[in-house]
């Protein structure tokens, strides 16, 4: 690694207290080598790894010991998971909501149809700070919207989102559906629009009912927007951050029951968030993300091989 | 009359005018918090602030807390500047990409395909390593050139740019024009498309959180970032303070967006016709 890793993290995290995480993994001797020369020395270092590899090892290579670090971490295979299940929830909710909100924005007279499509696009608009923010103070809490507009009146104690485990990845999952649903609206808006008209009077004067118009009009000249809508959800659910980190302050969140990749990936590359500094290994984690997203892209792609067209 | 009336009060009206007004209604309540207490806004339930103060907003802009302006203006600075400089080069590639031959023409494109696959914050750590090898790290080019790379751009402009039919290039040709003056005599006829290409990636730009994190300097800091700070687990302020900077953050985005909506809307539309 010739661009080493002497880089100046302490420029951007001012609280970062070195210190070197004994079980972390069998890496080169970098955190561990210049802990023990001292801090201040550590902090100043700019990058000139000839010299410091004159003074001491600090380099070494490690084959593919950080890969399987990172493989082996349980708290790996659970960011996966939660991930995972980010994912999948967002498109599940976020998809029919959108495709049949657009069905019935379709039928709004042309005035009032962009004030509503528009106002169901503000959150995608908004820094993903402010949807935090307000998930925090407006949404969540015993006394909050969530609680006392849906959850009590159902029946049901108020719910802790970020405090109970089980209900953590549901306010993740929610608070993307509200950020998305608009956009995706949008796109499909556009796509019904552009749907000749003659095939809706045709479908009437056959005397098709409203359900099938929709299941064999509607839906097949959208599909190819289901998909672009799915690949963006799939890359934006892998790369999500900024939501989890506000919501949750960098960290996992309970019993890390919140924790999502780039979470896992921030925590272990930059300290401030859990406090671990590991860099190789996040590194390796980073190269590991790469493939797996291109996975699962390539799977929801080319399974339908239509992408060409949005 | 009466059949139009009517449609104003079907059922698909209602929904969707329901639907919006769950959407949109935390904005509402934003921005009025602006003007509240902390009592007043930790009952979410409550809209309307007892009486109007404009302390949160003064507060805002006196720098007590933070530098607000300057964190605005380089949110302004670094969004405009990735949003120009995307779209000049996404447009310039996606021409090539849609009228010119070249070798290996395929597998650049496939290379582009594959820049949209990969999550940007997955590539966060080589970033941060080649950026500090340039020694941009902490100015505001180290957070704009990473996002002038935009594989999304390049899909998108290559189809608008597939669209324009072949006789005008042949024709800019045998007119003895040059390649890049065709090009730009091209460019009116795809405006909605750099209009709607440049809104989205400012959009995006504008919400960017991790880089900013990892990238700027104290002196160069983002809206995200200082919304952040806004909130930090102290609570020594005042969250009407943070209300009123959040207002401020969604603003310019909404006033550009109402401005260019009718251009997208048309934009977007011929791109799912084809």
């Amino acid at each position: 690694m010739p661009l080493g890793l002497s880089v100046d993290l302490a420029l951007q995290h001012p609280d970062y207290v070195p210190g070197y995480r004994e079980d972390a993994a069998p890496q080169g001797g970098e955190g561990g080598g210049s802990a023990t020369s001292g801090s201040a020395d550590w902090l100043n270092v700019s990058w000139e790894p000839e010299e410091e590899a004159a003074n001491e090892p600090v380099e070494k290579y490690v084959g593919f010991g950080n890969f399987s670090y990172v493989l082996g971490d349980p708290k790996f295979h659970k960011a996966l998971g939660n991930t995972a299940l980010y994912v999948l929830g967002t498109i599940g909710i976020a998809l029919p909501l959108a495709f049949f909100l657009a069905h019935f924005l379709r039928q709004v007279p042309g005035r009032m149809r962009p004030v509503l499509s528009f106002l169901l696009l503000l959150p995608g608009l908004c820094l993903s700070g402010v949807l935090a923010t307000l998930f925090q103070l407006f949404f969540h809490g015993r006394e909050g919207a969530l609680n006392q507009w849906f959850v009590v009146p159902m029946g049901f104690e108020p719910i802790n989102w970020l405090l109970d485990p089980s209900f953590v990845l549901p306010a993740l999952v929610l608070q993307a559906v509200w950020r998305w649903a608009g956009f995706i609206v949008l796109f499909f808006l556009c796509g019904m629009e552009a749907i000749p008209k003659a095939y809706y009077e045709a479908a009437r004067v056959e005397g098709a009912g409203a359900w099938r118009v929709l299941r064999t009009i509607t839906f097949p000249a959208v599909r190819h927007v289901t998909v672009f809508a799915a690949v963006f959800l799939v890359i934006d659910g892998f790369a999500s951050f900024s939501g989890a980190y506000n919501l949750l302050g960098g960290s996992g969140g309970i019993l890390d029951s919140g924790l999502l990749l780039v979470t896992y990936l921030y925590q272990v590359a930059f300290p401030g968030g859990s406090g671990q500094f590991d860099f190789p290994a996040a590194a390796a984690m980073s190269l590991l993300v790469v493939p797996l997203t291109a996975l699962v892209l390539f799977l929801v792609l080319f399974g339908r091989n239509r992408f060409s067209r949005t | 009359m009466n059949s139009s009336s009517a449609r104003y009060f079907s059922p698909a009206v209602l929904v969707s005018l329901l639907a919006g007004l769950v959407f949109s209604y935390p904005f509402l309540w934003m921005f009025l918090s602006a003007f509240k207490t902390n009592k007043e806004i930790y009952q979410p339930l409550l809209l309307f602030p007892a009486d109007y103060e404009w302390d949160a907003f003064a507060a805002l802009f006196s720098g007590k807390y933070l530098d607000f302006t300057s964190f605005f203006l380089n949110s302004v600075f670094i969004s405009c500047m990735q949003a120009l400089f995307a779209t000049a080069v996404t447009a310039c590639a996606g021409f090539a990409f849609a009228k010119l031959n070249f070798r290996f023409k395929g597998a650049f494109f496939l290379l582009a395909v594959l820049v949209i696959l990969v999550p940007k914050q997955a590539l966060a750590i080589p970033l941060f390593e080649w950026l500090t090898w340039l020694e941009l790290n902490g100015s505001r080019w180290a957070v704009i050139l990473p996002g002038i790379a935009s594989g999304l751009g390049i899909v998108f402009f290559t189809q608008i740019f597939s669209r324009i039919p072949n006789e005008l290039i042949d024709l800019a040709r045998v007119e003895g024009a040059s390649l890049p003056r065709t090009f730009l005599a091209i460019l009116p006829l795809v405006a909605p498309a750099l209009v709607t290409y440049g809104l989205i990636h400012f959009i995006l730009a504008w919400q960017e959180h991790l880089f900013p994190l990892l990238l700027l300097s104290d002196a160069n800091q983002t809206l995200p970032l200082g919304l952040a700070k806004l909130r930090d687990s102290s609570h020594r302020i005042p969250e009407a303070v943070a209300m009123a900077a959040a207002t401020f953050t969604l603003v310019p985005v909404v006033a550009l967006f109402a401005v260019f909506y009718g251009k997208m809307r048309t934009a977007l539309a011929e791109l799912t016709l084809h």
